[in-house]
């Protein structure tokens, strides 16, 4: 899709790319939430980062992205920094350890402090200028540019015959906000009611819809 | 409450307790007699009446008794609470609103008689200073909850807490049963029972129709050298129904169309008693008429009062108080009122609205007429033409004692992981001794060992999904033995004892900070600040939303929107559909007994003109062509939940013949299929559309069972501690650990898919939504009736109300009401 005059492609992984810049980008992959639940003694499977980390990397493959850009909440409590988790997530930084990657620090960032050095992400605070773009992870109008975001993990409500109903995440673009679907597996969608002039693609399995 | 005294029973010379009857112009009937001797000699018991005859005192002067044969002597020293006996009956009462009333009734003989007991309460509302004294010491008698008894037992010291416990009444046991809470309870009482051998366990209920079942369950069944006794209380008094009859009936009604036509009736009644209860089926309905009451009566502003489980519990106080006092002149409310003490004035009760059910009318008759010898009378007010038959259905299954019962749940593994965690917490255990223990409760009898381990691995290592997570720790085995060694895991598991979940529900207050109660998230989030709705009697302007409270002023004005809660509305049950079949069959050989079934003959007859009525043992099919397609409707008569599973699998095994869409509606009598093209019916039914064989594998198939299941996780992920609900005083719990169970469900269903509790919520689902067990026995009965098949020219009484049910969904309720009206002229004019 056409954004500001920049060629966008929105992806079923749950990411964007900015073909120009070669960058991946991707909102709220709240790593290690499931870790913190378990710390808290309360049981949730494993697998949800492994499958969080895989679906990161078919991006990359598909699309020869050489920069990620995290949009915030990439770890997702300081709890959930278990070493199984961060052990996965190294060993995933060195199978792409050519990738350039940036944060965008979130919320749970703050909290749950910034990824080990070792790593080689590179962080910043909000907003990041990268014109004709904002990347915020709070999403708030800058005049800067158009403002991408995440944090709100949007989703929407479709209904169908016989009562059916689904929530769906979502890539919502407003006038002058985008947001982003939230990355990770087991994050919860906010269902957002899109304004007529809004353009709304739905995440339905391995297809990105346009919503009309 | 009892009888007036006649006479002392003349044998034995007068024992301290028949003084002290006599004392208050009271004799004791002979069923509570025979709980005192049987108590006596060690028997358990299950007593059953209709409220209010005296069944309390049938339970509690047994422990009494017992104390006085040991202590002949009266004791009346002002006792010191550290100096009194240790704790022997525990009162088990379902609503902690419920305990006050119960206590004052219990209190009542002990310092008259002169027995030196302690007697104290013991809930969620219980202060800390008290609860602080009880933990030192229990008293004699302790008044609860099952959650507070579940507390209980997680104190490590809780096998000397009740190393003297006599008695374990469970009162209002049948309110308890059929739910979760029920199996907790049964648990609890398994514990007890393996701490104290000899404990007698007394449940009070009111009347049911599955008592064995409710016996067993109580006692725990399995023991079957002491089955237990079954005492009933004296025989109900006469229980009159009658019914508000509109004047004019339409020949086409449909779900609520009588509204409020009845109000001045219902005022009129009201006026004929000092107190009359108005019960309404839903919360909303109860604001509904609440308001219309007191428009038409501005000069009962003051004297009536509405009461319902979504206010907040001050202002149910207040009425609860006001209905004791004789001070109000009338309440409208819901099932908040069906449980409890007797309101001793209330002489008149009116019910909005079918009951439902047969043993739900009995009890709210029973609410009234407590003067002696008056008889308990219940009068419905009809809001749907067809609701009069259910009334004469009511009626007719009381007197021929049809009424009923309620089924346990089958062994619930999330309860069942709450009370491991509990038990390990309450002293520990060891796996073997344990899971014998919880077999002798009714409702796990069936436990595998497969299903055991699985539990007891989902608490101590997460189950088998979670591998080996160091971080995970909340059951410890060491030695064979289970204990929870960290402190913050078990406050956090004491925090959430219990079964019962709520919905998302913001707190609605005055901007002063007085409390009016709560209403559903998904109300609030359609209004904006300065919109108006009505709640708590009040018409309320919302000022502003803050986190999960709404802040509200009191306005002026006409109206304003009424919330409506998702609290499922009662489907007909078995028993009273099994009626309603039977008074259709006499009405379609041309018999109309009483007042409803004359009011509504206009519409049968026509019924049986343009299709026909359906006898008891035929299923009536109509079919018919119109401008929106092909419609086909069927009337099992088994009520909505039932036919919504029905309707779904009817529906998919069609189209397994042919694909065809189909738009669904269901209502209590019927199910309407509609298609862009005629349904191959006779070639589906002739390859088994109405079978019972394959109904496991195809209601998965033909629902979205998902999204169901996700929706019954709920409960389960909160019950089985997954949803973290937060410290006391905290206001928001810790955020990063906030999930919702739909989230949670996916993950389990992703990661973790033989997780039991997954299953848990897929049969939950069948069993409780769709009533699969009452689902396939309908498909039984439908399979062995006759099938009378007929095409209309028009829609048919019976198929009207499921027309505008269909159209309700699709349209805006002013259009709605337009297009009913419409349809309603055009049909009324053809049917001359």
């Amino acid at each position: 899709m056409d954004l500001q005059g920049e060629s966008l492609v929105l992806l079923p992984e749950r990411a964007l790319l900015w073909e120009r810049t070669g960058t991946l980008v991707v909102a709220d992959a709240h790593l290690g939430k499931a870790a913190a639940f378990r710390a808290a003694a309360i049981p949730m499977p494993g697998g949800t980062t492994t499958e969080a980390l895989l679906r990161l990397t078919a991006a990359l493959d598909r699309t020869g992205a050489r920069r990620l850009l995290l949009l915030g909440d990439f770890f997702h409590a300081k709890s959930g920094r278990a070493s199984q988790t961060l052990a996965a997530i190294s060993s995933w930084r060195d199978h792409h350890v050519d990738l350039q990657i940036v944060l965008v620090r979130g919320n749970h960032d703050l909290g749950a402090g910034d990824p080990p050095s070792e790593w080689g992400f590179a962080c910043c605070d909000e907003p990041c200028l990268e014109p004709p773009f904002v990347f915020r992870h709070h999403p708030a109008e800058e005049r800067e540019g158009y403002v991408l975001a995440g944090h709100i993990h949007p989703a929407v409500s479709l209904s169908g015959l016989g009562r059916q109903r689904e929530k769906l995440p979502c890539f919502l673009f407003g006038e002058r906000i985008g947001l982003l679907p939230a990355f990770g597996g087991f994050t919860g969608g906010a269902s957002v009611r899109p304004r007529r002039e809004d353009r709304v693609f739905v995440l339905a399995g391995d297809e990105v819809v346009a919503l009309r | 409450m009892h009888a007036l005294a006649t006479s002392l029973p003349s044998t034995a010379a007068p024992s301290r307790l028949d003084l002290w009857f006599e004392r208050r112009g009271w004799a004791p009937f002979d069923f509570q007699r025979e709980v005192w001797s049987a108590y006596k000699a060690g028997e358990s018991g299950l007593i059953h009446a209709a409220t209010g005859t005296g069944k309390t005192y049938a339970a509690w002067m047994a422990p009494l008794l017992e104390w006085l044969d040991d202590h002949p002597e009266p004791d009346l020293r002002p006792r010191r609470r550290a100096a009194a006996p240790p704790l022997r009956v525990l009162w088990l009462t379902p609503l902690r609103a419920l305990a006050a009333d119960t206590e004052a009734s219990l209190r009542a003989p002990l310092a008259e008689l002169g027995i030196p007991w302690t007697l104290e309460r013991r809930t969620g509302d219980t202060a800390a200073s008290v609860r602080d004294r009880q933990r030192e010491k229990l008293p004699t008698a302790l008044v609860t909850t099952p959650e507070s008894l579940s507390l209980l037992l997680s104190r490590p010291d809780a096998r000397e807490l009740f190393s003297d416990l006599r008695l374990v009444v469970v009162d209002e046991w049948h309110e308890l049963m059929g739910s979760k809470r029920g199996a907790q309870t049964e648990l609890a009482l398994a514990r007890l029972r393996r701490f104290r051998p000899g404990l007698r366990t007394w449940g009070i209920s009111a009347t049911l129709g599955n008592l064995d079942i409710a016996l067993a369950a109580l006692t725990g069944g399995t023991d079957t050298s002491r089955p237990g006794r079954l005492v009933r209380g004296e025989a109900p008094k006469e229980i009159r129904v009658d019914s508000l009859i509109p004047e004019k009936i339409e020949r086409f009604p449909w779900a609520g169309h009588l509204g409020l036509r009845l109000l001045p009736q219902v005022v009129a009644a009201v006026e004929e008693g000092r107190t009359a209860l108005v019960f309404t089926n839903t919360r909303s309905q109860t604001e509904i008429w609440y308001q219309a009451l007191l428009e038409a009566r501005p000069d009962w502003a003051g004297e009536i009062a509405l009461h319902h489980g979504s206010l907040d519990r001050k202002v149910r106080d207040w009425v609860e108080d006001g209905l004791r006092r004789g001070g109000l002149r009338c309440v409208v409310c819901t099932s908040s009122l069906d449980l409890g003490v007797d309101f001793a004035p209330v002489d008149r009760v009116l019910q909005v609205g079918s009951p439902k059910g047969i043993a739900r009318l009995a009890q709210r008759a029973g609410r009234s007429g407590h003067q002696p010898g008056a008889p308990s009378r219940v009068t419905c007010v009809p809001t749907n033409a067809f609701e009069l038959v259910e009334v004469a259905a009511a009626r007719r299954a009381l007197r021929s004692g049809r009424v009923e019962g309620r089924t346990p749940l089958e062994k619930p593994l999330d309860v069942l992981a709450q009370h491991l965690v509990t038990v390990a917490l309450g002293g520990g255990f060891r796996s073997a001794e344990l899971f014998e223990e919880v077999r002798a409760a009714w409702a796990y009898r069936d436990l595998t060992a497969e299903e055991w381990d699985w539990t007891l691995d989902f608490v101590t290592r997460g189950g088998p999904a979670l591998a080996a997570y160091p971080e995970y720790r909340r059951v410890v085995e060491a030695d064979g033995r289970l204990t929870v060694p960290d402190r913050a895991v078990g406050r956090r598991h004491r925090m959430a004892i219990g079964t019962i979940t709520s919905d998302a529900v913001v707190a609605v207050q005055y901007l002063s900070g007085g409390k009016l109660g709560t209403v559903e998230e998904s109300f609030i989030a359609r209004l904006r600040p300065g919109d108006r709705f009505v709640f708590a009697g009040r018409l309320l302007e919302l000022e502003r939303v803050h986190g999960m409270t709404a802040y509200v002023r009191k306005t002026r004005g006409k109206s304003g929107a009424i919330p409506r809660w998702m609290g499922g509305r009662m489907p007909l049950s078995t028993e009273l559909a099994a009626s309603v079949r039977r008074l259709l069959e006499e009405a379609r050989d041309g018999a109309f007994e009483g007042p409803e079934m004359t009011a509504v003959r206009p519409i049968l007859e026509l019924q049986a003109r343009w299709s026909a009525i359906p006898a008891a043992d035929e299923l009536l099919i109509e079919r018919l062509k119109s401008r929106e397609g092909h419609h086909l409707f069927l009337y099992p008569f088994e009520g909505r939940l039932v036919h919504e599973g029905l309707a779904a699998l009817l529906a998919w095994r069609i189209s397994r013949l042919r694909p065809i869409t189909f738009t669904l509606a269901v209502d209590d009598y019927g199910i309407e299929l509609l298609s862009p093209d005629p349904a191959p019916l006779d070639e589906a039914l002739a390859a088994g559309l109405l079978s019972p064989t394959g109904l496991l594998e195809d209601i998965p198939a033909s629902l979205n069972a998902a999204e169901m299941a996700k929706r019954q996780f709920r409960d389960i992920a909160r019950v089985a501690g997954l949803l973290f609900q937060g410290f006391p005083g905290q206001r928001k719990p810790a955020r990063h650990l906030q999930a919702s169970s739909g989230l949670f469900y996916e993950v389990f269903a992703k990661y973790d898919p033989g997780n039991l509790l997954l299953q848990q919520a897929h049969r939950e689902v069948l069993e409780q939504q769709l009533e699969r067990s009452r689902l396939g026995r309908t498909l039984a009965r439908l399979s062995a009736s006759r099938i009378h098949e007929i095409q209309l020219a028009r829609t048919s009484p019976l198929g009207f109300p499921l027309l505008v049910t269909r159209m309700r969904d699709q349209l805006s309720s002013e259009k709605l009401a337009d297009r009913i009206q419409r349809l309603q002229a055009r049909l009324e004019k053809a049917a001359g």
